[in-house]
């Protein structure tokens, strides 16, 4: 997960090693820690680590994590002479590992060759079924194909088995939504919201979703979920509030048919739209006028 | 850190000190043959000092406290990570290959 501070550390840091300021090693180690896919600048700035005889035996035992990452991030360029240098060197090191075994057979499915890579995998897996890694890269490998019903099922026995693996859910709620399989998707963002109840980023998924559904009851549950987004971020998600207006004016538009007593507070709608407008005054003033208009057409703004 | 840590030895000290005139003064008050009624009032001043001293230290030489809060800075997620475990490689950087001469040397 990152976090604001995370995210600003990262930029800063980012900016200062592009114009050649150092910390490259600390860039590469906190790319790793949150897990963001910078495969460009690792490449280029491991390499430059990884030459460097020097640099490289200050590293001490974290030089092979580094090729590693190396590795994968050439694998991501399509670098592959480099990629099979870092794996050579690894094996070297490493003789008879699996996690060495899995990266070369990331580098068959970064060639393309998906029957070769599937039978080393399968050849992993014969020593240890239960490798959680390996059965998520032969999902990846059935997507990369383009057989995403495959994935789908593959994904699906995975999660029979371990359950608790949030970031197979959230793969699954993402395959789902692309194939428009709104209902599975929200399936899925339950879980994640069950397991993880502070994120906010997944209550917003879920609202989306369940606003994407449509339907009376649908957008009620999606506005409460833009709420609790709101109530997380501290009203900081933009989109968050954007949902409670689009909600609001949906929920009145299906309402105004029926003779129903209104239940709906228009407190939160207004105080969306004033928290929108204040937004946009402070960090793009240019564009206000748009907000205005836009919100005039959704009749929330008070 | 180290003003807070003095200030904490100091506020031990006081204490240590308090104890040490209580025990004078029962001892002077059984030489005088009184009745203990109570502590007298600068070792009820240097017991409150002391606990203020001791807590002031105690909250600033451990750290810094960090927010609890969901919506702080340090905890607003933001963004999710890539999900690396599912990561793909036929994307557009098949058909953009990066203008760099790459090589591991050994």
């Amino acid at each position: 997960m990152v976090s604001k501070t995370e995210e600003t550390q990262l930029s800063n840091l980012e900016t200062q090693v592009d114009n050649g300021g150092g910390g490259a090693w600390e860039y590469l180690c906190l790319v790793r820690k949150l897990k963001v896919r910078r495969s460009d600048r690792v490449l280029k700035h491991g390499l430059s680590i990884l030459n460097d005889p020097k640099k490289r035996s200050s590293l001490g035992p974290d030089e092979w994590t580094l090729y590693e990452q190396v590795a994968v991030a050439a694998m991501d360029c399509q670098s592959l002479d480099v990629a099979k240098d870092c794996i050579k060197v690894l094996q070297k090191k490493f003789p008879e590992s699996k996690r060495v075994g899995r990266l070369e057979g990331m580098l068959l499915e970064a060639k393309g060759a998906w029957a070769e890579a599937e039978k080393a995998y399968s050849s992993l897996l014969e020593d240890n079924p239960l490798d959680q890694v390996i059965h998520k890269r032969r999902v990846a490998m059935a997507k990369a194909q383009g057989n995403v019903s495959v994935a789908i099922e593959w994904l699906n026995k995975y999660l029979e088995i371990f359950m608790a693996d949030h970031d197979a859910w959230r793969e699954l709620a993402e395959i789902y939504v692309s194939l428009q399989m709104y209902k599975q998707a929200a399936f899925c963002y339950e879980e994640l919201i069950l397991s993880q109840p502070m994120i906010p980023l997944y209550h917003l998924a879920y609202a989306d979703v369940l606003y994407t559904l449509g339907g009376l009851e649908n957008l009620q549950n999606a506005k409460k979920y833009y709420a609790s987004t709101i109530d997380l971020t501290g009203g900081k998600n933009t989109r968050a509030l954007f949902g409670i207006c689009l909600c609001s004016s949906a929920i009145g538009q299906i309402a105004k048919g029926r003779n129903k007593d209104d239940k709906e507070s228009p407190e939160l709608q207004s105080l969306a739209a004033t928290a929108l407008e204040r937004e946009y005054k402070q960090k793009a003033s240019d564009k206000l006028s748009l907000l205005t208009a836009a919100l005039k057409g959704l009749k929330v703004s008070s | 850190m180290a003003l807070g840590f003095a200030v904490g030895v100091f506020g031990v000290l006081i204490l240590f000190h308090a104890a040490y005139s209580t025990i004078q003064y029962r001892g002077l008050l059984k030489i005088m043959e009184e009745e203990f009624s109570g502590p007298p009032m600068n070792v009820v001043a240097e017991l409150l000092l002391g606990l203020v001293f001791c807590i002031w230290a105690a909250l600033t030489v451990p750290g810094k406290f960090l927010s609890i809060q969901p919506y702080s800075e340090e905890n607003r997620i933001v963004s999710l990570p890539a999900n690396s475990d599912f990561m793909i490689f036929n994307h557009r950087g098949k058909v953009f290959p990066l203008e760099m001469d790459v090589k591991l040397k050994h």
